[in-house]
């Protein structure tokens, strides 16, 4: 059985926190990067990740739009979720999805079943092996 | 049947200024069943104790870790603050990884996921793959 893996950017610990914490609660595996050079990190050091959630306006080398551009320029299957109190959903094109901050948490699990399912993925019944 | 005299695991803030060191710790420690809370500088560390939900047992911190604060100012601040907090000071990734296996020992699963010896070279090999 696999196991879907989110790289979560964000800046705000405790919203990191918060979010981390709900998405682990439903099943999901969590990698925490704390600006858009930790997720860039993440990404280039060959980490499974099945899909990717950024906050925009980060400190940094790159934010959260840089940092789609260049995830979905590398990984177009990857699906990428801007999140942004400020940004107009339309400069966030690049993304498989926006969300406008401020946002209930069960709005953007509804978000991530939509784009990459349940949690961990059972392999079909043909692939599983007898015990 | 639960086991009401089982505690509810402590929560450990893993503090390191290298995500990819981070992030190994703080799965790590979360397979040994803790709830583990990263923080990224010192800044963060505090945002957590100060606003974050407890109990804390342990903050396992990187002595180069970043922020306006420096890794031995922080230990003071909770010790200060906070001294029921246990501070790990880890000077470089081995020792990170040994400390992350002595709390692992003392956490609430009985035995270790994996040796740390395991963990320090996942840390090599993400950080050599990133680098590349």
């Amino acid at each position: 059985m696999s196991c879907q893996v989110i790289l979560l950017v964000e800046d705000e610990v405790l919203i990191r926190m918060l979010l981390a914490e709900v998405l682990r609660d439903k099943g999901y595996q969590v990698i925490e990067a704390a600006s858009g050079d930790e997720g860039l990190a993440i990404l280039l050091s060959g980490q499974h990740v099945t899909m990717i959630i950024t906050d925009v306006r980060m400190p940094g080398q790159i934010d959260g739009m840089a940092l789609a551009t260049r995830a979905k320029q590398a990984w177009p299957q990857r699906p990428v979720v801007v999140m942004s109190s400020h940004l107009p959903a339309a400069d966030a094109a690049i993304a498989d999805k926006f969300i406008a901050k401020p946002f209930v948490p069960a709005m953007l699990m509804k978000t991530i079943e939509n784009l990459i399912g349940p949690p961990c993925q059972t392999p079909p019944p043909h692939n599983q092996t007898a015990s | 049947m639960s086991d009401t005299t089982t505690p509810q695991p402590d929560s450990i803030i893993v503090a390191d200024s290298e995500v990819i060191i981070r992030n190994v710790l703080s799965d790590y420690l979360r397979q040994c069943g803790y709830k583990v809370i990263d923080a990224a500088t010192s800044d963060e560390v505090i945002e957590i104790l100060v606003n974050g939900a407890g109990p804390f047992a342990a903050v396992l911190s990187d002595a180069d870790l970043g922020g306006s604060m420096n890794a031995f100012s922080l230990r003071f601040w909770v010790r200060e603050k906070r001294p029921e907090i246990h501070f790990i000071l880890a000077g470089n990734v081995d020792v990170a990884a040994k400390a992350a296996g002595t709390l692992c020992d003392q956490g609430p699963h009985l035995k270790r996921p994996y040796d740390p010896q395991h963990v320090m070279t996942h840390i090599k090999q993400l950080l050599s793959a990133a680098r590349k």
